[in-house]
């Protein structure tokens, strides 16, 4: 029948769109890593210099910083917003008026853009009359005095607050898909059983989730070590480079420096790095024929 | 979660109702901020008259915004009219036919989303410079293919799975194409999860910004890149900010809120059975 072929070139649009426009770049930025090419110096790319731009491992602080800026973020924004999220799901899962405004704003802040969720946290978050800043002040009195941006510790705090505040809205309404298909019986028998609602919570319901549970940990995590946005429009990777990731410097290498044969190779560390922890993830908590059906 | 006793049932509203506010102060500060004059901004009283100049001033040079409302709005336009339909056809492929490294290809699909968008606009970057495609809307809607792509094969795989197959052997026998099937029969049926998957990709087309933030310097800015040049030497100008916001935040929040009931299974959709 026709359809043999029909199979195939019903992949092709896709495919061809989704080669040229990651993989392509990819192969050519893995090519680009091992030239010396500085854009100012020269428009066009200069000789093979082997694994030369790798050799920042040894020779820069600001790799390990954005390293460590990184695994920091990531650690810390993905653990607050998953567990903040699951414990607003088991709230709204009941019925109410409260329950249902609640549910009725949670997709919101997921579709409003970093770049203006970090404009939006830096006016609030200003020194002098910044609502959030005064607020937190204003509650926790130890706080009132602190400039967050200009501080390290509290801009990579603000940052972790601002994406915390994009994603655990509708990390939630995820959760809340897969809590409604847990049976209300199994809980029930729990409870019969004489278990304490702590306990029914943690070793009947949530077991019944992790699957989506997983999934909310991969997607979060992949788009934590990608974050470059609000970085750039929240703190600008400041006070100094500590809140930098390793998007927002390999952004700083290759287009305010312009070297393109080392932003190319920290480029593709980062790659390598994100493909790595996908796969693990992935490989750990996905089995294989959720994806292959 | 369990309230039995009245205590815990006012604990858990006041619990809820912080939620509620947490989740909405951030966009109605900056609604409020849209409608303030220069001098009602840094104050944090609520007893400010409004004003609606905002709205006009951004319009003019230098910020220019209508100019930039009309490229953010080709730019998504396009790239879901091309993204779209090529995912619908992937898609339906990989729903209904077995086929050699179909496995391998649709999980390549989703690996693609490690790829940082830093290290996809390196290369663009260089071609488009010798191209002459620096600054132009063609440019950014060939890199938001890349983002978009992906995620709309991944999320329509899903929802095409829920349409029978007997749908479609019913209308082969009638001696339809593939191609009317899948347009025809199976697109119809699947409708939520194609809009969906729509306005999925919309809002991140619509939101994306460091493509943009590389790749245009002037006629092709979007209203994302926009936001940053109210950055001035004067300062922050965060009433025009605000009202720039207010342009970029209704088109995706109409869009978001119209689906919102089937949003939850949009990501996961794939993924979990």
């Amino acid at each position: 029948m026709h359809d043999r072929l029909t199979r195939y070139l019903l992949l092709v649009p896709a495919l061809v769109i989704v080669l040229g426009t990651t993989l392509w770049p990819l192969v050519s930025a893995i090519t680009t890593s091992f030239r010396n090419w500085r854009l100012k110096r020269s428009p066009v790319p200069q000789g093979w210099v082997g694994f030369d731009n790798y050799a920042f491992g040894f020779e820069e602080p600001e790799f390990w910083n954005a390293l460590k800026v990184t695994v920091v973020f990531v650690t810390l924004d993905v653990l607050i917003a998953v567990a903040v999220s699951l414990g607003l799901a088991l709230l709204l899962r009941r019925a109410g008026a409260l329950q249902s405004l609640t549910r009725a704003v949670l997709i919101l802040p997921f579709a409003m853009s970093p770049a203006l969720i970090g404009v939006s946290f830096r006016f609030m978050f200003n020194g002098e009359y910044g609502v959030l800043a005064k607020s937190i002040g204003w509650l926790i009195p130890p706080l009132a005095d602190v400039i967050w941006l200009a501080s390290p510790g509290y801009a990579m705090a603000a940052l972790i607050l601002s994406d915390v505040w994009h994603w655990f809205p509708y990390l939630t309404l995820i959760f809340l898909g897969g809590l409604a298909a847990v049976p209300v019986e199994t809980e029930e028998a729990a409870l019969i059983d004489g278990a304490t609602p702590w306990q029914t919570v943690l070793l009947v319901v949530l077991p019944q989730i992790r699957g989506v549970i997983a999934v909310a940990l991969i997607l979060k995590t992949i788009f934590a070590l990608k974050m470059f946005d609000s970085v750039q429009t929240l703190t600008g990777a400041g006070p100094g480079i500590t809140t930098q990731t390793l998007a927002h410097y390999v952004y700083t290498i290759g287009f305010v420096h312009y070297d393109m044969g080392h932003a190319s190779a920290l480029a593709v560390v980062l790659t390598a790095l994100l493909v790595g922890i996908g796969m693990f993830y992935t490989r750990l908590v996905m089995p294989p024929k959720a994806v292959a059906r | 979660m369990n309230a039995r006793s009245p205590l815990a049932s006012v604990a858990q509203s006041a619990v809820l109702l912080l939620f509620f506010g947490m989740i909405v102060f951030p966009i109605v500060w900056m609604v409020l901020t849209a409608f303030k004059l220069p001098r009602d901004v840094h104050s944090l009283n609520l007893n400010f008259s409004p004003t609606v100049q905002n709205f006009g001033i951004v319009f003019e040079a230098p910020w220019n915004i209508g100019l930039r409302i009309v490229n953010s709005v080709v730019v998504a336009f396009f790239t879901l009219a091309i993204g779209i339909p090529a995912a619908i056809m992937s898609a339906y492929s990989f729903s209904r036919f077995e086929f050699a490294f179909k496995r391998g290809l649709f999980f390549l699909m989703l690996a693609t989303q490690f790829i940082p968008a830093v290290v996809i606009i390196l290369p663009f970057y260089l071609m488009f410079r010798d191209l002459g495609l620096l600054d132009s809307r063609t440019g950014l809607v060939i890199v938001n293919l890349a983002i978009v792509t992906p995620f709309a094969v991944w999320m329509l795989k899903g929802s095409f799975d829920a349409v029978p197959v007997e749908c479609d052997e019913a209308a082969l026998i009638d001696g339809a194409s593939r191609l009317a099937i899948i347009w025809r029969v199976v697109v119809p049926m699947a409708l939520p999860g194609v809009i969906v998957a729509s306005v999925f990709c919309f809002i991140l087309t619509w939101n994306e910004f460091i493509f943009a933030l590389i790749l245009t310097r002037d006629k092709a800015v979007t209203l994302q890149v926009g936001l940053v040049s109210f950055r001035t030497e004067r300062g922050d100008l965060w009433e025009l900010m605000a009202a720039a916001g207010v342009f970029i935040t209704v088109p995706a929040f109409i869009a978001a809120v119209a689906v919102q009931k089937h949003f939850e299974t949009g990501l996961t959709g794939g993924a979990v059975k």
